[in-house]
């Protein structure tokens, strides 16, 4: 029994699958925070798949997938960005139409020039046949937007909190945008191919709305939230050994069931602890009515 | 409080123009200019232009015409030196957000650290004495969302103290706030302005401006009027400021028709009155002894 669990790590390449999502998944958790409290979780989900032509048209190209799936992302962002500006539609209708649009454009280019398995891996994901240069490159996004959340998270968070203040007092916050927004894109990328385009948003916003559930401090979000991402990661990219590769459903599935352990249990911003203080609030209230009423009767 | 040395400070606004891209023409030709050692209210209606100027001053909105300078430079030059703080209104502000009391105050002193953001032991003490000067220091721990709406306004006060911010701008300080952090505010602003500072607040409390503001500026989509609050601040302007917003009662408590020494005038826009003798002038003055 313990000798079949542990044949994964027998395989050279089954580690590496683990450490490499263990990466990917902490990266994109950290990044979590600052997409879910600056309110742009759909914006997010729509350029994860808005990539999807991009990776598809890239591939037919041979280049590498990354500059497809970027121009893609970055078009779908400035063609959100100016139709916000022409029309009175409401941005959530922007999003939904311009991603959906995108995705579509894929699949229909998919049709016509019948894809390779490589293309279904970037919409559906499949850890174990990603090539050793798309893995490289996935390592080098995540080392990069690890080592900028690292050095500028202060700033970041600044941005994301107040950003009216970040200006009156100095800070570039155009360019802090389009940081979060090419870390964003980037991040989502670099994930694609671990756990394909249709469940990458998952991983970034998941950990870190458990992660705010837990902590009221900026820096503890960020530990807890990374530290779940690259758990369950791990752990999904481990059980693909067993799943034929697909490691994206177990990931987001073991990610979804933390999230929703901690939104009953969590010690202060949980359900139960929720109901148990509105519990003591209501007997607190009773007692004292009880004892007021108490002392008019003994007053009369 | 360390003394900042005391170059000369003025804030002008020089004939500012700001256009929405949907045409809609926010401020007119807008202009007033303030030294140092100054409280001044901006008083108009909702959607006169209030926010579009506080903007314009911030940096925000690039005037269409005109032009906004601090110590003669434009106002990216100040903001690199941290010259302008900004005090919010609570509705702008995300409560939820995971940060304490601590970290917002921190937030102010970002513009003096280095690329890193490291608080200094500076740094460090400068947070510490600025959350005793509004009385928060037994909350520095506390995440925002856990405060009274007093609370919670003095924590963003506090930031602009760390900020040493010369230049303050408060927007609607009173809203949702206590008795006794308004008078706490306003005894801080007068702090403030015996320093040498320009603190410019927007409000709607029409009673309150004479009592604490030394000048007063009245827009309605542009400059209506601007001066000492004595002279400026007097029924007649009040009503082109506001034109029918403007609640206006005539009480006599003599009952005598024919005298109108004992009459006064209550003015308000729905939130705290002003009251005013018969001739639509203020019944007492300001006091100037702070001006220096």
């Amino acid at each position: 029994m313990i000798d079949q669990l542990l044949i994964p790590f027998t395989y050279e390449y089954m580690v590496n699958a683990m450490l490499v999502s263990a990466l990917v998944g902490g990266v994109c958790a950290c990044l979590s925070c600052f997409v879910m409290l600056k309110g742009w979780s759909l914006l997010g989900d729509g350029l994860s798949h808005a990539v999807v032509p991009g990776v598809a048209v890239a591939y037919k190209l041979g280049w590498p997938f990354a500059i497809g799936a970027y121009i893609a992302g970055m078009t779908a962002a400035m063609g959100m960005s100016y139709l916000r500006s022409i029309t009175r539609i409401r941005q959530d209708a922007i999003i939904g139409v311009v991603y959906t649009t995108w995705f579509a454009a894929g699949l229909v280019f998919l049709s016509i020039y019948p894809a390779s398995v490589k293309i279904k891996n970037i919409v559906f994901g499949n850890l174990l046949l990603i090539a050793p240069f798309d893995i490289r490159q996935m390592v080098v996004v995540s080392i990069v937007a690890l080592g900028v959340l690292l050095l500028k998270w202060k700033d970041l968070r600044l941005y994301c909190f107040d950003p009216s203040h970040a200006r009156t007092i100095g800070l570039n916050t155009w360019a802090l945008e389009a940081t979060l927004l090419v870390l964003m894109a980037g991040v989502a990328i670099a994930a694609l191919q671990a756990v394909g385009a249709a469940l990458v948003m998952a991983m970034l916003i998941t950990p870190g709305a458990t992660a705010y559930l837990l902590t009221d401090r900026f820096g503890r979000m960020m530990i807890l939230a990374a530290a779940m991402g690259a758990i369950t990661s791990a752990l999904g990219a481990y059980a693909s050994y067993y799943l034929n590769g697909s490691a994206g459903g177990t990931i987001v599935v073991l990610q979804t069931l933390v999230f929703l352990v901690t939104l009953v249990f969590a010690p202060r911003h949980g359900i139960l602890a929720g109901k148990a203080r509105a519990k003591a609030a209501a007997e607190d209230l009773l007692a004292r009515l009880n004892r007021e009423s108490f002392t008019q009767e003994a007053a009369r | 409080m360390t003394a900042t040395p005391q170059t000369s400070l003025d804030l002008s606004v020089k004939n500012v123009s700001v256009a929405y891209s949907n045409g809609h023409v926010a401020l007119h030709n807008a202009s007033f200019t303030l030294g140092p050692g100054t409280i001044c209210a901006l008083v108009g209606v909702n959607g006169s232009g209030k926010s579009t100027l506080f903007k314009s001053i911030m940096g925000f909105l690039r005037p269409a015409r005109g032009s906004v300078t601090i110590c003669g430079e434009p106002v990216h030059k100040a903001h690199k030196k941290s010259i302008v703080a900004y005090v919010p209104q609570a509705e702008e502000v995300d409560w939820s957000f995971p940060v304490t009391v601590r970290d917002v105050v921190m937030m102010g002193r970002y513009g003096y650290m280095n690329f890193l953001r490291i608080a200094r032991a500076e740094d460090h003490r400068i947070v510490e004495e600025s959350l005793a000067r509004v009385q928060m220091l037994d909350f520095a721990h506390r995440q925002i969302g856990e405060l009274s709406g007093g609370q919670k306004k003095r924590v963003f006060i506090a930031r602009a103290l760390a900020q040493r911010g010369r230049i303050i701008l408060l927007d609607e300080p009173f809203t949702g706030v206590d008795v006794q952090t308004e008078l706490a505010i306003i005894e801080l602003m007068r702090e403030l302005r015996q320093q040498g500072h320009i603190i410019l607040v927007s409000t709607h409390n029409l009673g309150a401006v004479p009592d604490f503001c030394d000048q007063v500026v009245l827009i309605n989509r542009t400059v209506l009027a601007f001066g000492p609050t004595a002279t400026t601040f007097t029924q007649e302007n009040l009503a082109r400021t506001f034109g029918a917003s403007l609640k206006h009662l005539r009480l006599d408590h003599t009952d005598n028709p024919a005298d109108a020494r004992n009459e006064l005038v209550v003015v308000t826009d729905d939130e705290q009155a002003l009251v005013l003798g018969s001739d639509g002038q203020l019944n007492r003055l300001p006091e100037q002894e702070a001006r220096p």
